[in-house]
């Protein structure tokens, strides 16, 4: 990195500090409020709570439905949510099968399961994501060296109003003997977002 | 989740037509996605226009859902199809 | 047409590059700005449809120059101008 990039980022590392003790001033932030609030999100939000869910949905026919059918009410079994600290979000889960492979994407900002999968992964933000993947999901996906079957019905969901959207990836062959937090292990974030198979 | 009981004018199956406009305001109906034919796949509960909330105005809750788009329809080409959630206000009927 | 955010279908852009192991946030003070941000729309000094238009507000050159948490800090110190909290030379920061 250059010095250049060194003096941004602590320049704008200050001007954060500046605007948020102006904030505390006002008695709008409480730092230790914004610390815990903070800690407790990172803990309670990270792909390994998608993973669970779809670790869940393989070992269980049942709650593989009601997954599909209801995601938030199904997602309290695991001790999960879509709330998040702020207002519960509708989480829609698609699955992937032999014939259909789905992905997701916020073509005009970042919306992303972001309760259930924590902050989302920097690509995923970008114009380049964003814009391509709508037009050429297979072309994208093979950036991730991911190659789709040429006869998938492939869907891209993009996320421009209230719902979140979050991947069920197919099961792994050969892994009939596993247990949830097996397969659990198993799954990547990416999986969850339908730019990686698991 | 803003779960309010508003009649919702569309039904799974139904064909609908995107608005065609380009507001000069926030917009949730993507510029590809705008004038386009495509077919509700579900309703998914109600919320305020975020034209209106983006604006300071008073935003009644309305149906929003998700439509399905052949990628033909959006880019003139491809085999996949892109689903949008869409407010109904930017949505009109489309004789089938 | 539209605004530099709307930018689905749009062509040109290069190659998706993914960073392996990406931590969640890759600075503290981007962790700050979220959290603050969180905040702000909590108690109501704006909403989350407020908090997009500011970003998408943004000059489209600025925009597409800026990182993820940079166009965040932007719509932040922009609507807290806006909605009266502060006067703009209060948040300046030299």
């Amino acid at each position: 990195m250059s010095g250049d990039h060194h003096g941004e980022a602590a320049a704008i590392s200050a001007h954060v500090r500046h605007v948020e003790t102006l904030l505390e001033q006002r008695g709008l932030v409480d730092p230790q409020e914004l610390d815990r609030a903070l800690t407790a999100f990172l803990a309670g939000s990270s792909p390994a709570s998608g993973a669970r869910v779809v670790a869940r949905a393989w070992s269980d026919e049942g709650f593989r439905t009601r997954l599909l059918g209801d995601a938030n009410t199904a997602l309290p079994e695991l001790g999960l949510s879509m709330g998040g600290g702020l207002q519960e979000q509708r989480l829609k889960v698609v699955e992937n099968t032999d014939s259909a492979h789905n992905v997701v994407v916020c073509t005009l900002c970042s919306c992303y399961p972001i309760a259930l999968l924590g902050p989302s992964p920097t690509w995923y933000k970008s114009e380049a994501y964003r814009s391509r993947v709508v037009r050429d999901p297979r072309g994208v996906l093979r950036e991730f060296g991911f190659e789709l079957a040429p006869d998938l019905d492939i869907t891209v969901w993009d996320a421009s109003a209230e719902s979140r959207y979050m991947v069920l990836p197919r099961r792994p062959g050969g892994t009939e003997g596993l247990d949830e937090k097996q397969l659990a292990a198993l799954v990547t974030r990416n999986g969850l977002l339908g730019v990686a198979a698991v | 989740m803003t779960e309010v009981d508003v009649t919702a004018r569309f039904a799974a199956g139904d064909q609908v037509r995107t608005t065609r406009f380009d507001p000069p305001h926030h917009c949730r109906l993507p510029r590809y996605a705008r004038g386009a034919v495509g077919i509700i796949v579900e309703p998914q509960g109600s919320h305020p226009l975020p034209d209106d909330r983006a604006r300071g105005l008073p935003a009644v809750p309305e149906p929003v859902y998700t439509v399905r788009f052949h990628a033909r329809e959006l880019f003139g080409g491809g085999d996949h199809s892109v689903t949008v959630d869409i407010w109904e206000s930017h949505l009109a009927a489309e004789a089938t | 047409m539209s605004r530099i955010n709307d930018v689905g279908g749009m062509q040109g852009f290069a190659p998706v590059e993914q960073e392996l192991d990406e931590p969640p946030f890759h600075a503290d003070w981007e962790a700050h700005v979220f959290a603050m941000n969180r905040a702000l729309i909590g108690q109501g000094v704006y909403n989350l449809d407020e908090f997009r238009d500011a970003i998408e507000r943004m000059p489209p050159e600025e925009y597409l120059a800026s990182s993820y948490y940079e166009k965040w800090f932007h719509a932040v110190t922009t609507l807290l101008v806006e909605k009266g909290v502060f006067t703009a030379a209060e948040v300046q920061h030299d």
